[in-house]
């Protein structure tokens, strides 16, 4: 049967669930950031953007771009709210809703759903209602036959309208857009491609495998997949995931010293480490994602096939993702570390043996720093791997 | 004054998956060949993708690509100037506009169907907006299905006869509120038909599955061709018949078995 995948999307999330609490935000520049020297911005309206403000430019440069612009501090809390109360609508029409990196993007797959709730248009029209009468939210919603074609649709009709992508017609529907339009494209990829004088995915769909190879290297496969539309990746439902941690960290001023960048990953491994262990969860994957002072960010991870939750392995496999992800030679402005595949940290115990002494010990240190932390507060304890960057009071995102 | 015109009959909408178990579509069917199959069945076909989304003119340019070149189309007007009437709302006339160019100059348009909700009754400002709507729409073939029976009086069908607007004959449950049945012809090119069913419990259910669940009997049909179907078409150069309970693929068998009844002898649905 053929897939019908409904992307909901609300423009500038944070922003729109800020004007819907106050309705006086409405119409004016308002910019999302963390107050602090090096602040940067989180999130921004339609009237700052076009002012020149962009996601993950310094609050300062901002500022400098967009001078009337009102500045609030993020409030994770109330855009998760938010959030859970959109994900709660588009549970009515499938199971398969898929919440998209937090920030007011959704997935629902409603294949199969006809003869329950109507064609497809009438599910994301109908939603689209729901939304905008109850929480005062108005998003986009486009169809497609894969995430990754409603997801271009949306982008197509943005900041608001929505767009129906029949299946089959997918090639045709991409051919005349531009490169940047197709999510999965790399800024790397595109100036590869420029320089060649590509700019629309027609011209790319041109290109053999073994063409792209010459100019994309290992990426030449996966371009070649997104340029026709191909994107056979599931909408993972979101009731099966548990929620994953993250924290990050800002650094003030932008660096990339190793040590110190090891010992802020070291901070944030803690926390999230601790996180888990007070969930009684472990992890299997870590990522780590770096956002580089000229705003290009790089996200890599590393998996384990049994979880882990103390700090020593957490360590081990964050690092992983570190080196993998830091390959460049500018300086760090942010860096955040995120723990998914969350489960139960059960193993079988041996009969005879103890096991690895080394593990053990890790994970009563790990027992021990917990237990004195929940009694005497966060930052009365330290590994010496945090060193030089001691800092308890790390602002999180 | 014309006589026996040439009917279209057809089904709203074409791109139901639940018509390939139904046996209409083969099995396996795409969403992007389902026009082409319906093209072997009907000589025309309502677009109602064009009341969810603002018609354009590349999708609708790909559309013709993919079908017969014989098919002829209705399509319905956007929402946003029907059911949820947007302030910008003669920007979203002239992109409508734009967008159904490639139908206009293929000359495979019969009509755009402006259809309006239960809730749009007949006030001053209803019917100043609707005037307007027509005067800024009308490079184009216009027809107009009231859901409101405040709507059904003579100087309503004098105004849309001065402006060559077409009003829908509808076939709906009897129910109080309910545009009635009626067959007034306001424009002699076109007369415009559509039959929604008659299922009086499931059509406030807010559920178009259940709204247009309805398969009609032989006797309803014939209530139709024997008598008000051949006046409409002794008034009017050209047809239109359209299906709209198209749950279980019933909108098909109930056209198919209409046609017949209209002309036994032809096997084309467009009679």
């Amino acid at each position: 049967m053929e897939r019908r995948i409904i992307h909901l999307n609300i423009a500038n999330f944070c922003v729109a669930v800020e004007q819907v609490r106050d309705p006086r935000l409405r119409n004016r520049p308002v910019i999302i950031a963390c107050p602090g020297p090096r602040a940067v911005v989180h999130d921004m309206s339609d009237e700052a953007y076009s002012e020149g403000v962009r996601k993950n430019m310094l609050l300062t440069a901002a500022l400098r771009r967009c001078r009337s612009a009102l500045v609030l501090p993020p409030r994770p809390e109330l855009y998760r709210k938010a959030l859970g109360s959109c994900l709660k609508q588009a549970l009515q029409y499938t199971p398969l809703v898929e919440r998209s990196s937090g920030n007011g993007h959704l997935y629902l797959d409603v294949t199969g759903t006809h003869r329950l709730f109507g064609p497809p248009p009438d599910i994301g029209w109908r939603l689209r209602n729901t939304l905008r009468r109850d929480l005062g939210l108005d998003p986009i919603w486009s169809i497609g036959t894969s995430k990754l074609i409603a997801k271009v649709a949306s982008r197509l009709v943005k900041p608001r309208g929505e767009y129906i992508v029949g299946g089959g017609e997918e090639q045709s529907f991409l051919n005349p857009l531009p490169l940047q339009l197709l999510p999965g494209i790399s800024p790397a990829d595109l100036l590869r491609l420029q320089h060649i004088n590509i700019h629309l995915v027609h011209q790319v769909t041109a290109l053999s495998v073994q063409d792209l190879h010459v100019v994309c290297g290992r990426r030449a496969h996966r371009i070649y997949h997104l340029v026709r539309g191909i994107d056979p990746r599931p909408v993972h439902p979101v009731i099966s995931r548990k929620q994953d941690i993250s924290h990050a960290y800002t650094f003030s001023p932008d660096t990339n010293q190793e040590a110190v960048v090891r010992a802020a990953l070291t901070t944030l491994t803690q926390r999230a480490g601790y996180d888990l262990r007070q969930r009684r969860l472990g992890c299997r994957r870590a990522a780590v994602m770096l956002l580089y002072s000229d705003g290009v960010s790089v996200t890599r991870q590393a998996a384990v096939s049994l979880p882990v939750c103390d700090d020593t392995s957490l360590q081990q496999l964050v690092s992983a993702a570190l080196y993998r992800a830091w390959n460049r030679r500018i300086r760090l402005r942010q860096l955040t570390v995120t723990c998914s595949l969350l489960c139960h940290p059960a193993q079988q115990l041996s009969l005879f043996t103890a096991g690895d002494m080394r593990v053990q010990k890790n994970r009563q240190l790990s027992k021990a720093l917990d237990t004195i932390r929940s009694r005497c507060g966060d930052g009365t304890i330290f590994r010496g791997a945090q060193y030089p960057h001691i800092n308890t009071s790390i602002p999180l995102p | 004054m014309p006589t026996a015109s040439s009917v279209h009959i057809g089904t709203c909408g074409f791109s139901y998956p639940e018509w390939i178990k139904a046996g209409i579509y083969p099995p396996k069917t795409r969403s992007f060949q389902m026009l082409r199959h319906y093209s072997r069945l009907f000589s025309v076909v309502e677009l109602n993708y064009t009341w969810y989304q603002m018609a354009r003119a590349d999708t609708i340019t790909r559309m013709l690509a993919g079908c017969d070149s014989t098919l002829l189309f209705c399509a319905k007007l956007t929402r946003t100037m029907t059911h949820e009437i947007a302030t910008d709302w003669p920007d979203q006339a002239r992109a409508y506009l734009q967008g159904m160019a490639p139908l206009l100059a293929r000359k495979r348009l019969l009509s755009v169907l402006v259809q309006l909700p239960p809730t749009f009754r007949r006030t001053p400002q209803n019917r100043t907006y609707l005037a307007r709507l027509f005067d800024t729409l009308k490079p184009l073939p216009l027809a107009v299905e009231f859901r409101h029976r405040s709507w059904a009086q003579n100087s309503v069908f004098t105004g849309l006869t001065e402006r060559g607007v077409t009003l829908v004959s509808v076939d709906a449950p009897p129910l109080p509120e309910l545009f009635p049945p009626l067959e007034v012809i306001t424009n002699p090119a076109l007369f415009y038909l559509r039959l929604h069913g008659r299922n009086t419990s499931g059509w406030r259910s807010g559920s178009k599955q259940q709204q247009f669940n309805y398969n009609y009997t032989q006797a309803e049909l014939r209530q139709w061709s024997a008598a008000r179907i051949p006046r409409m078409r002794a008034a009017c150069t050209t047809g239109v018949i359209l299906f709209n309970n198209h749950v279980a693929g019933q909108a098909v068998r109930n056209a198919q078995a209409l046609a017949q009844l209209l002309h036994p002898s032809s096997a084309s649905h467009n009679v």
